[in-house]
């Protein structure tokens, strides 16, 4: 019924904009709320129509990008020999994905190229999810499609480009499609199946695990505090305290998306990472 | 001769396509996970490898399940 | 703005089937704007910096213990240094009383031998010397002795005739005159 939050702390006009939006597109006028798909494609602010397109997904969007920039701009011009508590937070953030992704996967003299990239990943995908649960905000970028393809496109090149660096051309894909240890008649149906698992399902995967979980966990969101508003509200008597259950629930689902957040991004970033390995290695 | 329905199911089907999708995977990623709780049981210094080869498995079958997902949604 | 949101379901196109999959050309662009914003914000500014402090933190501290221990194997190899200098300045100083020590010795033997040889030099032309002026007096005397004996004899032999006395007396008169000859010579 309700964008979780926004509509019962602000008078923003575009999330009243996009509270209406979905009153309008689920039908419902006073019974249960459901959410439905149109959560995630909110009407369109500026430049409709054009490739400059803004809605409220984009606008969430450029304010986490804002966000972070301008987080990291600062830690970094103020960045020390012996670190502040800022830095050292930003020093643990950074390590985090140096030492325990990229070096612990590829080793230390493979992982130096890919550290920018892998950085990125995390960093982005961790602070376009996490608006999913912060009030005002309360869409995660992450859950349309454009973002997540956007990234496995950029995991994509990049282990093809180590595969091809280390291999060549036409050596990876020869260890790739036909790798050794196998008899050779197994070849005919190894090598399709090992296409499509490389080249067709690692960017495809990469993509809808994020997605569908960001997905998933936003209309579950909007369920439970769309529930709890309209049981305490709208609903009578007795199923009054079953709103509490639902806001406990509520509150149990955030602290659990905060954590899926994350761990969605630390996937994402270690699944790269392993591709990257992968190529790299001759089977 | 007209056929009386018995029964009837409405709806959308995908959502019932879907569940029974996520079985598989979820009973591949808790076998997974397991085996790989208890080889670090076993052999703790091992255990970042044995994380990584779980990832590598859990990637390969969560996307099972995804396509189970995207299927549904799709059709 | 509201109005039009409120009109009518699917304002905002809900896409359905395949299209859910597909994003639109204005979501790919404002995801790549934001995508590329945080990728340059990581690749040019915070990561250079953070290896550049992380590098010169472990330099600090492995240039720091490097350092230290340097420092102090230098400062064991300057008392090591030290030490044996002294040591050997000690057996030089030694070595050098010892070379005084032995010279002073030889130089005194030196001059002893020089004087002994010096003083039996002396001694020697002395001797020759008394010896040569003894032959020389011998010589000297031995031509006297035969001409006083000559004439002794003659004044003996003319005197002989007359008596003993008058013996005496030449003889007494010519050793005076012998006495008084010599005196005169001396």
């Amino acid at each position: 019924m309700r964008a979780p939050g926004p509509a019962d702390l602000g008078e923003c006009a575009l999330i009243t904009a996009a509270t209406n939006h979905l009153l309008a597109a689920s039908g419902e006028d006073g019974g249960f709320p459901i959410p439905s798909m149109g959560e995630f494609f909110p009407a369109p602010i500026f430049f409709e129509g054009t490739i400059f397109e803004f809605n409220r997904m984009t606008l969430v969007r450029l304010v986490a990008t804002i966000v972070l920039v301008a987080l990291f701009w600062v830690v970094t011009n103020r960045a020390r020999l012996v670190p502040g508590r800022a830095q050292n937070i930003a020093e643990m953030g950074l390590d985090f994905v140096r030492v325990n992704i990229a070096e612990e996967i590829l080793g230390k003299q493979h992982a130096r190229p890919f550290i920018p990239l892998l950085t990125t990943m995390f960093f982005a995908i961790f602070a376009l999810n996490i608006t999913g649960v912060i009030p005002f905000l309360n869409i995660a970028s992450t859950s349309v499609v454009a973002v997540p393809m956007l990234l496995a496109v950029a995991s994509f090149v990049a282990f093809i480009y180590a595969g091809i660096k280390a291999h060549g051309a036409v050596g990876y894909l020869r260890t790739t499609l036909f790798p050794s240890g196998v008899p050779w008649p197994i070849y005919i149906i190894l090598a399709p199946i090992e296409l499509l698992s490389t080249f067709v399902l690692r960017p495809a995967t990469l993509t809808i695990r994020l997605m569908a979980n960001m997905l998933a966990g936003h209309l579950l969101l909007v369920l439970f505090f769309g529930m709890t508003h309209w049981l305490f509200l709208e609903a009578d008597g007795a199923l009054k305290g079953v709103g509490v259950i639902t806001l406990g629930a509520a509150i149990a689902f955030t602290v659990f998306e905060i954590f899926i957040s994350a761990l969605q991004a630390y996937i994402f970033t270690l699944l790269t990472a392993v591709y990257i390995n992968l190529s790299q290695e001759a089977h | 001769m007209d056929s009386t329905t018995l029964a009837q199911v409405t709806g959308n089907v995908a959502t019932i396509g879907y569940g029974l999708a996520t079985l598989g995977p979820g009973i591949g990623i808790g076998i997974l996970v397991a085996k790989t709780q208890e080889a670090t049981a076993r052999q703790p210094e091992v255990a970042g490898q044995l994380r990584i080869n779980m990832f590598i498995g859990m990637a390969l079958v969560e996307a099972l399940g995804l396509i189970g997902l995207v299927a549904g949604l799709v059709f | 703005m509201l109005h039009s949101v409120t009109i009518a379901a699917g304002e905002g196109e809900v896409p359905t089937g395949i299209w859910l999959f597909i994003p639109p050309d204005y979501d790919i662009l404002w995801s790549a704007v934001a995508l590329v914003a945080i990728a340059l914000l990581f690749w040019k500014k915070v990561l250079p910096t953070f290896t550049k402090i992380l590098d010169e933190r472990t330099e600090l501290i492995q240039g720091g213990i490097a350092k230290a221990e340097s420092a102090q194997a230098e400062a064991q190899e300057a008392l090591a240094e030290y030490t044996r200098q002294l040591a050997e300045a000690r057996a030089e100083a030694g070595r050098i009383r010892e070379a005084a020590r032995a010279e002073g010795s030889v130089i005194v033997a030196e001059l002893r031998t020089k004087a002994s040889e010096d003083a039996a030099r002396i001694l020697e032309n002395a001797q020759r010397q008394i010896e040569a002026e003894r032959q020389q007096a011998a010589q000297s005397l031995k031509a006297e002795v035969g001409a006083l004996a000559t004439d002794l004899a003659s004044r003996i032999v003319g005197e002989s005739l007359a008596d003993s006395a008058r013996q005496s007396r030449v003889i007494d008169r010519f050793l005076d005159e012998l006495e008084a000859s010599t005196a005169d010579q001396r």
